[in-house]
């Protein structure tokens, strides 16, 4: 492995790669799809457009001119830092992503949070419970938990947690009153990837013999578990965590229809519906540029955890 | 239990969880919601949180055809006219009496009342109202701002005096004192006339100026949109027993698409009304004590239209049979309630020139069916669907995702249809597919859908080429109809001057499309709304939009205060 600084560059020239293969992709595959935005927008029966009409109209969006003109011109923009129009409402993408973004970005992390911290305990009740059962019913969580579908979650936290016992609004509900549901909606299905794996690894590091050796010479408990265990059993699970970020975003367009939250979720399944292009596309982009961000930061983080990375890494 | 075989446990646990489910929902608890004596004087205060199942799109009003949208402009705008939702009859609202109408019914004379304010503080001046109306005729496609399809060959307007305006048609046109009484056709501030359509769109909601008994104070994009009572409101239609401001301090319209937490927040009294209750869940509101109100629409009935100018439905004995194999009794045990009348008419019993059809216009009789498929030589192929000339009888219907239960309803007429062999698949796809496919006769040639407007023209609105074109009619390059007689019989609804001439034409077209197989009409559609008991003097306008000037809540405060 090279020097920091020069293994750094290569994965930013990565993460750029990406970012540009994604943006390519996906406004290939929007520009293929029959109908755009400003059909769909015009061509509801009850509007009453003549088709000269219509074509008048699209020709004005520029929606007429060939595949790759619209893309290289969209492609030119998004470099510029213009995103467009939305084609629906006619306001700019760039102050509908900027409205709806930080809600979301709070609720991922409350989510993300909720979700490692969740990860955790089922960790420790599967490897220290008390009783056999106990560890058997935490060990089978992790499976429980990833085939919970969230749409599904959503609706019974909302009748049981809401409507029945009453404790949360979720008409109206204050700033942190409005996070709870949510953010256990998609924790849930989120950390049991990194449960699982977490589970499996402390396993395997218990039964290293130089954890037999710590514990011989005295060393229990909390210490014990942080210090020899999880601290070698993390790396799979920090994989992992980056990984389902993606989880996350698609987590964001169920919860934040199911609690009638306005977010970049509820801004995708409202862009989908109308053909929304512009809207699509940068949300793809901004999804994807946080997919790349936390990967990079995994990546980097595996040196700080992991002793035997940065070793070796001094050796070369 | 070895942990490498957690499966009985996991089994367990999840059934566990399945049945959890489902007794939650079947027993989701209601607040105490108790009854309001009748005859209880209405109080004025409290906000209404009220759910809408989509967002509102945009508040221009000729757009106010889309539920949510007109759900809105129904309450913050004014009009020249006030239709009366049971009688259909006009009065005078911001007009002080009924226009002068010449016998050519092609020039409108309006007297204005003095002293009408917008919600910006501006004044509605006559050249105010001329401007409106210029706008709503002309559109203008530069600000991507439509036509109203209720003001069809507008010819201009002009101001008489400072309380007298003129609008002049070049053909006759009988529905505009009817168009102007409409939520399409709600009165603007200059400001607002300016708006394009983006200016119209969400996100800058607040700035449209009207001057209804509501006004827009607030907006949340995409989740709310608030409304408050004007404290100056006092220009209520006269004869009106309630006169000045409304009960209500306003309206809280709320959105979520999750048609599950929209009835429980209502069971739960987190809301205090909803819309769109839907048939199977009707009897578990009333069993809860809360209110159920079905309101008619007026217009269209919900329906089945066949596309005559396909090929394969050419053949008027193909189109008598395909009517005759639908079995609308049974779509209506199986998927709808009592609040769901079946047709006896194209348009709705309430609405405007409704005629009761023959009773042998629209029979069940699988037998004839088969018969005339038979006679017509259509024979069954290997998989049971009729063939001809090597075409096979297989055609293909839209969703009606506007509609109740439209999927459900077409899945019925798809066995029906196999029943008597011939093949049916149901378009699938959101909205905007749906609306570009059906404009397609090779895509989509049985088309469902439904139009509400409580006059005669509503039919033209469905039907005609002009509009929504339910049967894809005319085909502008070959120039090839479908039925050339249902265009002019059409014409005649919405160009003669005389009511009674509509009235007759309108007789005309429903014995046309029964005689010709063009269309089935299935049932009256109503717009089913809940509410908690506290919600008083709730009703609605002539299309089943909610009309709050004179909803009153009887607690007096809202929300918080039952428990």
């Amino acid at each position: 492995m090279t020097s920091t600084p020069k293994y750094i560059l290569a994965r930013l020239g990565q993460a750029v790669l990406v970012l540009f293969l994604a943006f390519t992709l996906a406004s290939l595959l929007l520009l293929i799809l029959p109908g755009d935005g400003v059909m769909a927008r015009f061509s509801d029966p009850a509007l009453g457009l003549s088709k000269d009409e219509i074509a008048g109209i699209r020709a004005s969006f520029g929606a007429d001119l060939p595949w790759w003109q619209q893309y290289a011109s969209t492609l030119l923009g998004f470099l510029t830092g213009d995103f467009g129009f939305s084609t629906q409402t006619g306001a700019a993408v760039s102050t509908l992503v900027s409205a709806a973004l930080p809600s979301t970005a709070v609720l991922a992390l409350t989510g993300f949070v909720s979700a490692l911290v969740l990860a955790v305990i089922v960790t420790l009740v599967a490897s220290y419970g008390r009783f056999r059962w106990l560890r058997d019913v935490a060990d089978s969580l992790p499976s429980l938990f990833i085939s919970v579908p969230v749409f599904w979650l959503g609706i019974i936290l909302v009748e049981f947690v809401s409507f029945r016992l009453g404790w949360i609004n979720v008409v109206d509900p204050g700033p942190f009153e409005s996070l709870i549901l949510p953010s256990v909606t998609i924790a849930l299905p989120i950390s049991a990837p990194i449960a699982q794996v977490l589970i499996r690894s402390v396993a395997e590091v218990r039964a290293q013999p130089y954890v037999r050796v710590t514990r011989a010479k005295g060393a229990a408990g909390a210490w014990l578990f942080v210090h020899a265990v999880l601290r070698n059993a993390i790396s799979p699970a920090l994989t992992i965590a980056g990984l389902v970020f993606g989880e996350l975003v698609a987590g964001a367009v169920v919860t934040e229809t199911v609690f009638g939250r306005n977010g970049i979720g509820a801004l995708t399944a409202q862009a989908v519906a109308n053909r929304d292009n512009p809207v699509l596309l940068t949300i793809v982009v901004i999804a994807t540029l946080g997919f790349v961000i936390v990967n990079l930061l995994v990546d980097l983080l595996y040196p700080l955890i992991d002793p035997r990375l940065r070793t070796r890494k001094a050796a070369a | 239990m070895p942990p490498s075989s957690p499966g009985p446990t996991r089994r367990a646990v999840l059934g566990a969880g399945l049945g959890l489910t489902g007794m939650l929902l079947l027993s989701a608890c209601t607040h105490p919601d108790t009854a309001v004596p009748a005859g209880a004087k209405p109080v004025p205060g409290g906000v209404l949180d009220y759910f809408e199942p989509q967002s509102w799109t945009v508040l221009y009003p000729p757009a106010g055809g889309f539920y949510p949208n007109g759900g809105i402009l129904n309450n913050i705008t004014a009009r020249l006219l006030y239709q009366d939702p049971q009688t259909l009859k006009l009065y005078p609202w911001i007009a002080t009496a009924l226009p002068r109408i010449n016998a050519d019914a092609t020039e409108y004379t309006f007297t204005l009342r003095p002293g009408i304010t917008y919600s910006d503080g501006s004044a509605l001046t006559a050249q105010n109202v001329v401007d409106n109306f210029e706008l709503y005729g002309r559109g203008d496609k530069a600000r991507g701002l439509a036509v109203s399809e209720q003001v069809t060959n507008y010819a201009g307007g002009e101001v008489l005096d400072e309380h007298t305006v003129r609008f002049r048609f070049s053909k006759p046109a009988p529905g505009f004192a009817q168009a102007v009484s409409t939520m399409n056709s709600g009165l603007l501030a200059d400001a607002t006339l300016k708006l394009d359509s983006a200016g119209f769109g969400p996100g800058s909601a607040a700035k449209i100026a009207t001057c209804g008994p509501f006004a827009i104070t607030a907006e949340r994009v995409g989740t709310l949109l608030s409304v408050r009572a004007r404290e100056d409101y006092d220009w209520a239609p006269p004869h009106f027993k309630h006169q000045g401001r409304a009960y209500l301090d306003g309206i809280d319209y709320r959105v979520n698409k999750e048609y599950s937490v929209r009835i429980g927040s209502l069971v739960s009294g987190q809301v205090q009304g909803v819309r769109d209750i839907q048939a199977p869940d009707q009897a578990r509101i009333k069993d809860k004590g809360l209110q159920l109100v079905a309101a008619p629409t007026n217009g269209v009935n919900n329906n089945i239209s066949l596309r005559s100018r396909h090929r394969l439905l050419a053949d008027i004995r193909v189109r008598r049979a395909l009517i005759a194999s639908i079995d609308r009794q049974r779509i209506l045990t199986k998927l709808f309630t009592d609040t769901y009348p079946l047709a006896t008419g194209v348009v709705a019993r309430g609405a405007a020139g409704y005629v009761k059809a023959p009773d042998d216009a629209w029979v069940h009789d699988v037998d004839r069916a088969n018969a005339l498929l038979d006679e017509a030589g259509w024979v069954r192929g290997a998989d049971g669907i009729r063939v001809k000339d090597g075409a096979r009888l297989a055609l293909r219907s839209n969703t009606a995702l506007p509609q109740p239960r439209s999927k459900e309803v077409m899945t019925l007429v798809q066995e029906d249809f196999a029943r008597i062999g011939v093949g049916l698949s149901i378009n699938d796809g959101d909205q905007v597919q749906q609306d570009l496919d059906s404009q397609d006769i090779e895509k989509v040639q049985v088309y469902h859908a439904m139009v509400a407007r409580a006059d005669y023209d509503v039919v033209a609105s469905e039907w005609s080429i002009n509009n929504r074109d339910a049967l894809a009619n005319h085909d502008e390059e070959s120039g090839a109809w479908g039925d050339e007689e249902v265009e002019r019989i059409l014409a005649r609804i919405t160009g003669s001057a005389k009511a009674a001439d509509r009235e007759r034409a309108l007789a005309e077209f429903q014995q046309h499309v029964i005689d010709q197989a063009l269309v089935l009409p299935l049932f009256e559609e109503p717009q089913v709304f809940g509410f908690r008991q506290e919600v008083q003097g709730f009703f609605t306008e002539p299309v089943g939009r909610p009309t709050f000037y004179n909803t009153w809540l009887a607690d007096g405060a809202g929300r918080g205060e039952e428990a």
